[in-house]
């Protein structure tokens, strides 16, 4: 018996239906469904994995849409070819163009004006008037085409009602066919789908009632089971069928076709790009391109001409080359940085001469993919980038990817809990046990930690329903930066929808989907690295003069890697986490290569792969090392003999075990998408054979391979480390000379990277640099740089003149741009010099004024201590009588306010700002913790190895890598420096909750000496959070924490 | 009384009495937060302090004993006791809430023997029962209040108003927004901020420091409004000589409600419930008591209400007084009759409504009202006759029966797997063949609400048997999945 499931909502109907496309698909082969239509409330978002999963499980997609009309009315939609199917996106871009965000506005007159080569299925509530109504009007619009929907409904006079919609679709002449209104596969989903419906409306699932889906039996049943419960309406069945066998569109059918270019008159793209290439070929290389060079360039042309991938170049060049005329800060990475026609094209700045990098990695002739160039923008300036592309290539043929929002597991508890019904803050603590972005759910194990009780049906509920929501779409948001780029109609293609933010447009459809479907796509990211470069740069010229960008950085200065090799690198690129940092002194690095295989070889892939050992100990000369054979010299050398990119495992694939570069090509794929398919797996008996094949021992294969499995998503290209590794050395080099001009810019970058301003303050003073805290006479909004005064000897020696850094406006918690910015305007003709004068000439409001006493803003240049501002600003009024404006304050007594502790002051300081330039917090504690024999830091780590310590610090960092071995890293700093805690799982599981809530951590452990390297690995963790509160007297302080997974 | 809460439950009687020697805490909601509203003296000294999280307490202490938290009813806790305190103490006692009393000693010590042993005296009372509590007299309120929360161990009389000033200003009785203002400032003890000239402060905090400080040391007067009984409207008759005939009874009855009905309606009150005593010449009282469904003072009415129950009364050797109170009195205004003319009145039946509950139980009385669940027996609620009807509606084309069994009977059928109706059943010895059915409809278990409930799923059938007598069945379980219940069938209603 055939049978053909036509209305199905796969969880792409966000909170609506409760199944992936994945298990319905698989659920439809068990169940000997042939065919299988995905119908999403007004949405064709999920469409690309229903197709991926059609492909997997053997039943066929029938591309479909149900249609919620103005008026109440549903009808489920087929296009029978792919014009039809354009016309649908059509129709679903307009009506979600008229309803903004997540909405979509339609009416009958829309439905008539898309119809064409459309099939519809009426899905009817009641046979009334109302019903023939809607009937007459798909009778009309779609005539033969329009059919009526059959279901059952599990609900008193089912029977009835089938018979009577029946009589009404014979005298609409509408043919009736069967569909089950599926809303997801199996019937154990039926809790998940009221849990997710409660979510959608907003209310707990005891307030749910009638608002719950009442009709039952919403699953995927099985052919011959349809076939018995419909076994009256034989037709309807039939129809089904044919309704199916007419709508054959697939999406293989959507053939894209990129832009075309502007074109230089009379050339054709091809050509453009060959006059740019060699044109900036001869500007990168004044002195003459090398052979070298200009056979790869040939080589490259030859290739992109061949997959007419000319226009992706060009539109890459026009989007840099506009970001430059804008002077805004960019650099291409990833996979793009291999080509050496990026490179002269000014996209990238990896020289092709310099590194020997494989095109085919970037594209490739046989995999018939589009290349991915991702270029890097300052990240304040992007949307001025992003406004260019909607403009140039207008705004029907470019739009943003979307990005599905999915439940992780706090979100997951979150909502489930609040649908059970569970308080607030048993959520809440429940939901500290994971980590922020984890999907690790929460399990019954975490609520015993929190003595709850386990019994109680509802708590086991919440927690077995959030671990089933997790992973669940919730609803699409939008890429970061990826631009779809058409030159047909982009809304014929795929539906798209305005974003929340003003002027943009998203397409319904994520990058994953748009890689299934082959489009091409340019990536305009943020990176808040290059806005902070960016910063240093101007402040450079304009205090001293100093004209540099990225590529005229100083190259290869000993210094700067003198200084990367002590792991002094707080604050600049990549190479300041704490796993970059203990890895450097081991490293070493001393050339641009050393940093390159730095940032690739700190990476979970690496790291699982068990690489980073042997190569450490062969740089060390602990280890011989060896090359079977000349091939693998060649691929390897480079890294000795660890395979430690992406592309050398490529190479090794190509000329050790004979791959087709293509297939090379696949074997990277399948590695990036490891997490999801393990396809690896795949290619590991062919890898495993053909090394063996060419004489390689089997012993030899086997370890090779494990090394590449290893890399899992997580591997770096080669040429990604690099483009990472050049904003890591020019970071670190302005960080080496201009600590000041590095510390300014990098506070008014924030947020970004693993430090708060606290740590980078800190770093800056030292090395050096006079930082001088906010004041109302002196800050503007942004952190900027003075001369004057400072006190002699304290900076290093051949530095030139170093600036103070006054810490900015920008600083102060609570404090608006707008506000900060009319104080500094009224400053401009001359300084304020009482507190009641700069009220009437800055005419902020008494609010924002109490921020500023609360920073301690008014002590530098009005002698104001923070209690004595906030005394005065007290008596302000916003709503005070112009009248008595300007004259002079009547006279009141003085009245004499205690001083603040010098505890409190740091305390108050780390509130308002986030840093002090005081004592350290933990100063102020010493005493406790000296009698209860904590040591400082500094007194810890300088211990030999193996000794018991006990240390207290202040969190700075938590971090747990996603390796396997589940230990967590926590950086602690105290008064007289850092101390990096090492937390295995058992300890973690014990402690949980402290290690992950408490501020201020005491800790019991051993030292563990390592070179220059020292951990302590903690074995009992104290908590020493309240014990600042004290320090205060009053709330506990609060730090800035940055936790990363 | 620094543990009030705790130690008023704990002196309750009964089951809900909490054990005495364990911890005990009371969880009330702070806006979205489950919070710790107040803890008895173990828990505190576990660590558990008032305004903590509801969690944060469990994950401190396990097992902690917890109990929902009842402001209003420590506050009229409060209220008895000052009731109490003014019998024993003084005639002006005040509740302070939320957990102190005020208590004018003026004049009344020397009943005492002093104030000293007053305050020692009041203090042993209370510890007696089980209440913490600390005193403190002062020359004023402000001092008293402030010198009993912080100074008192566990009682403190004193003379000196300089008694204050190292006394952190949170015991001023201000607001938490400017104790946290002053705190910000520096303002630590009362004595700096008595210190501080007043205008500046009146300037950045408004009157109300100045006030509370100038209450504190005597500068300023405060009352005290002293706790009265609530007075139930009531009336009293005494007879000449005894009566006992049923007429005579009813027409005193009549006057009583006639004098009462007068005092209500001085109040603009209507009772709810009305006591009348009957006191015997043997120094027995009988009494009756009756309900109304609204606030009223008909006292026509009223008086048939209550000598509809006069048969119940045995007189004895005769009856010397009544006293007719009304202990639930609730506003009674006028409504115009109706509000537009020609419009017919809607009927009052609020009387028969009285009738009938006083005759048959206000229990036996109900309307019933939709709930939103698909459970036939969860799916209405019974509320008060004149209750407000509500918007909730039962789905009009899902019929179900009039009459409900409960609980299901189950039946013997022939039916066929998995979703045909039943051939025939058989119900209590009759057979009954089935000549017509609808179904099935399917209805799920709650499983949010019961755990059992979690895969349950019944199929309802409506059916006609030959006589055209039809009825609701069921079969627990889809006729598929065996988890899914017993597939025995069950007769559920009765159709008309």
């Amino acid at each position: 018996m055939r049978y053909a499931e036509l209305q199905c909502a796969s969880h792409f109907s966000f909170l609506w239906g409760a199944s992936s496309c994945e298990a319905l698909f698989a659920e439809a082969a068990a169940l000997g469904i042939g065919a299988l239509a995905i119908t999403d409330r007004n949405s064709l978002a999920g469409i690309v994995r229903a197709h991926e999963a059609a492909r997997t499980s053997g039943v066929r997609l029938i591309v479909g849409c149900r249609l919620e009309l103005r008026d109440g009315a549903v009808v489920l939609v087929y296009p029978r070819d792919r014009s039809a199917y354009a016309r649908l996106c059509r129709l679903l871009s307009a009506g979600k163009k008229r309803a903004g965000k997540a909405g979509c506005d339609l009416g009958w007159d829309d439905l008539a004006t898309h119809a064409e080569g459309l099939f519809a299925v009426l899905v009817p509530d009641l046979p009334d008037a109302v019903c023939a109504g809607q009937l007459r009007q798909v009778a009309t619009i779609f005539g033969r085409r329009g059919h009526m929907a059959l279901t059952l409904r599990r609900r008193p006079g089912d029977q009835l009602r089938l018979h009577q919609l029946g009589g009404l679709a014979a005298q609409a002449r509408v043919r009736p066919v069967v569909t089950g209104d599926v809303l997801y596969h199996h019937p154990d989903q039926r809790m998940l789908h009221d849990v997710v419906t409660c979510v959608r409306l907003g209310c707990s699932i005891d307030d749910l009632g009638f608002q719950r889906a009442r009709f039952a039996d919403r699953h995927l049943k099985a052919a011959a089971e349809m076939h018995r419960l419909y076994a009256r309406y034989p037709d309807a069945l039939a129809a089904g069928l044919d309704i199916a066998e007419a709508c054959r569109f697939s999406l293989a059918e959507l053939a894209y076709q990129y832009p075309e270019e502007a074109i230089l008159p009379g050339l054709t793209a091809q050509q453009t790009l060959a006059r740019f290439t060699w044109e900036g070929a001869r500007a990168r290389y004044p002195e003459g391109v090398p052979d070298a060079v200009a056979a790869i360039l040939r080589h490259e042309l030859a290739l992109i001409e061949q997959l007419n991938y000319a226009a992706y170049f060009l539109t890459v060049h026009s989007i840099v080359r506009y970001a430059r005329s804008q002077d805004i800060l960019c650099q291409g990475r990833g996979s793009a940085a291999n080509s050496a026609v990026c490179y002269v094209l000014g996209i990238t700045s990896i020289d092709p001469r310099r590194h020997d990098l494989l095109f085919e990695r970037f594209i490739s002739q046989e995999r018939e993919e589009p290349p991915d160039i991702d270029v890097d923008f300052e990240h304040e300036q992007r949307e001025t980038v992003m406004q260019f592309v909607f403009n140039t290539y207008g705004r029907d043929h470019a739009a943003l990817c979307a990005t599905v929002i999915r439940y992780r597991s706090r979100g997951a508890l979150r909502d489930v809990g609040k649908v059970l019904g569970l308080p607030e803050d048993l959520i809440k603590s429940l939901s500290s046990q994971v980590w922020g972005w984890s999907s690790e759910a929460v399990e019954l194990k975490h609520a015993e930690d929190l003595n709850l009780n386990l019994d109680d049906p509802r708590l086991r509920l919440a927690l077995q329903l959030a671990r089933a929501l997790i992973g669940t779409p919730r609803h699409l948001s939008q890429h970061p930066g990826g631009f779809v780029l058409t030159r047909d109609r982009l809304d014929e293609l795929v539906p798209i929808e305005p974003a929340a933010m003003a002027d943009r447009q998203v397409i319904e459809w994520d990058k994953d989907d748009i890689e299934t479907l082959k489009f091409m796509k340019v990536d305009c990211l943020a990176l808040g690295m290059l806005s902070c470069m960016k910063r240093s740069f101007d402040l450079l010229s304009e205090h001293k003069d100093i004209t540099l960008d990225l590529a005229t950085i100083p190259a290869e200065d000993p210094r700067t890697y003198a200084m990367i090799r002590r792991a002094d690198t707080l604050g600049t690129f990549q190479i300041e986490s704490r796993a970059q940092m203990s890895m450097l002194p081991r490293l070493k690095p001393r050339t641009f290569y050393d940093l390159v295989i730095q940032v690739a070889i700190v990476r979970p892939g690496p790291i699982q792969g068990d690489m980073v050992h042997p190569y450490l100990r062969r740089r060390e000369g602990k280890e011989k090392v060896e090359y079977p054979t000349p091939e693998l010299e060649r691929a390897l050398s480079k890294t000795l003999g660890v395979p430690l990119f992406q592309e050398q495992a490529m190479r090794v694939a190509i000329e050790c075990a004979g791959f087709t570069p293509g297939e090379a090509d696949q074997l990277r794929r399948a590695m990036a998408t490891f997490k999801h398919t393990g396809g690896v797996v795949n290619f590991r008996e062919k890898l495993g054979a053909g090394m063996v094949a060419r004489g390689y021992s089997a012993d030899f294969a086997a370890r090779i391979v494990g090394q590449l499995e290893g890399f899992g998503s997580y591997g770096f290209p080669e040429s990604h480390a690099a483009s990472f590794a050049l904003i890591a050395y020019a970071s670190a080099w302005l960080k080496c000379w201009h600590p000041d001009v590095f510390c300014a810019a990098l506070l008014n970058a924030q947020p970004m990277g693993f430090y708060a301003p606290a740590q980078i303050v800190r770093d800056a003073r030292d090395h050096g640099v006079e930082i001088r805290p906010v004041c109302v006479n002196a800050s503007r909004w942004d952190c900027t740089l003075e001369t004057g005064t400072r006190e002699a000897g304290t900076g290093e020696a051949g530095t030139g003149d170093m600036f103070a850094v006054r810490l900015g406006l920008r600083m102060v918690q609570g404090l608006g741009n707008a506000e900060a910015a009319k104080l500094v305007s009224a400053r401009t003709q001359r300084p304020y010099h009482a507190l009641d004068e700069l009220y009437r000439r800055a005419g902020i409001p008494v609010a924002s004024l109490m921020h500023l006493a609360e920073a301690d803003a008014f002590r530098p240049s009005l002698g104001l201590a923070r209690r004595e501002a906030l005394w005065a600003l007290k008596a302000l009024r916003d709503d005070s009588l112009p009248l008595f404006a300007n004259t002079p304050e009547q006279r009141e007594p003085g009245v004499n306010l205690p001083a603040m502790t010098d505890g409190r002051e740091v305390v108050e300081d780390y509130a308002v700002i986030g840093l002090s330039l005081r004592q350290h917090p933990l100063f102020f504690l010493r005493e406790i913790l000296g009698q209860q024999t904590f040591q400082t830091c500094a007194a810890a780590t300088g211990q030999r190895d193996g000794r018991t310590v006990k240390l207290a610090g202040l969190v700075l960092v938590r971090q747990r890598p996603g390796t396997a071995t589940g230990v967590t890293f926590i950086t602690i700093e105290d008064e007289t420096g850092f101390a990096n805690l090492v937390v295995w799982a058992d300890l973690f599981e014990k402690q949980r909750r402290l290690v992950l809530g408490a501020r201020i951590l005491g800790v019991e452990g051993r030292v563990q000496r390592e070179g220059e390297v020292v951990h302590i690995i903690a074995h009992h963790l104290h908590d020493f959070t309240d014990a600042l509160a004290k320090v205060g007297q009053r709330d506990a302080i609060r730090v800035q924490t940055r936790d990363f997974r | 009384m620094p543990t009030w809460p705790t130690d008023r439950l704990r002196r309750l009687p009964g089951s809900a009495k909490p054990s005495p020697d364990g911890p005990l805490v009371l969880l009330g909601r702070d806006g979205r937060r489950r919070v710790v509203m107040a803890a008895d003296a173990h828990a505190q000294a576990l660590g558990i302090r008032p305004g903590m999280a509801a969690t944060q307490a469990h994950a401190l202490v396990p097992d902690l004993p917890a109990l929902a938290a009842d402001p209003a009813e420590d506050t009229a806790a409060l209220h008895r006791l000052a009731q109490w305190a003014q019998k024993h103490y003084s005639p002006i006692v005040a509740a302070d809430p939320p957990d102190g009393l005020l208590i004018d000693a003026t004049g009344a010590t020397h009943l005492a023997g002093g104030p000293q042993a007053m305050l020692a005296g009041l203090v042993d009372r209370l510890t007696a029962t089980g209440i913490q509590a600390r005193a403190a007299m002062a020359a004023t309120i402000g001092a008293a209040h402030a010198l009993a929360r912080s100074k008192a161990n566990p009682i403190l009389v004193a003379c000196d108003p300089g008694a204050l000033v190292d006394l952190p200003i949170a015991a001023l009785r201000l607001p938490g927004g400017i104790v946290a203002g002053l705190h910000r400032l520096g303002f630590e003890y009362i004595g700096a901020l008595e210190a501080t000239p007043r205008a500046p402060l009146a300037l950045r905090f408004g009157q109300e420091p100045g006030r509370r400080l100038d209450q504190a040391f005597g500068r300023r007067a405060e009352p005290i409004t002293p706790v009265t009984t609530p007075d139930t409207p009531q009336i009293h008759r005494v007879f000449a000589e005894p009566i006992a005939a049923a007429e005579t009874l009813a027409l005193c009855t009549a006057e009583l409600t006639a004098a009462l009905c007068a005092v209500l309606d001085s109040k603009c009150l209507g009772a709810r419930r009305l006591d009348l005593l009957f006191h015997r010449v043997d120094a027995g009282i009988a009494a009756i008591r009756i309900g109304t469904a609204k606030p009223a003072r008909d006292a026509k009415h009223l008086a048939r209400l209550l000598c509809a129950q006069l048969e119940s009364i045995d007189p004895g050797f005769g009856i010397e007084a009544m006293t007719l109170s009304a202990p639930i009195a609730e506003p009674l205004t006028f409504q115009p009759a109706t509000s537009r003319l020609g419009e017919a009145p809607v009927a009052d039946i609020a009387g028969l409504i009285d009738t009938l509950a006083n005759r048959v139980g206000t229990a036996g009385l109900y309307r019933l009202t939709p709930v939103e669940s698909d459970i036939p027996e969860r799916a209405m609620y019974k509320i008060a006759p004149l209750a407000p009807p509500t918007l909730l509606r039962w789905p009009p084309n899902w019929p179900r029966p009039p009459r409900l069994l409960a609980p299901p009977e189950p039946v013997e059928t022939m039916a066929l797997l998995p979703d045909n109706p039943p051939v025939q059943f058989t119900w209590r010895g009759i057979r009954r063949r089935i000549r017509r059915a609808d179904g099935p409809e399917r209805l799920y278990g709650e499983w949010h609400r019961h755990e059992a409930e979690r895969d349950a799923v019944r199929d309802y059938f409506q059916v006609e048997d030959e006589t055209g007598q039809r009825f609701w069945l069921f079969r627990a379980g889809d006729g598929t999945h065996p988890e899914t219940g017993s597939h025995r069938w069950f007769l559920h209603g009765l159709f008309g």
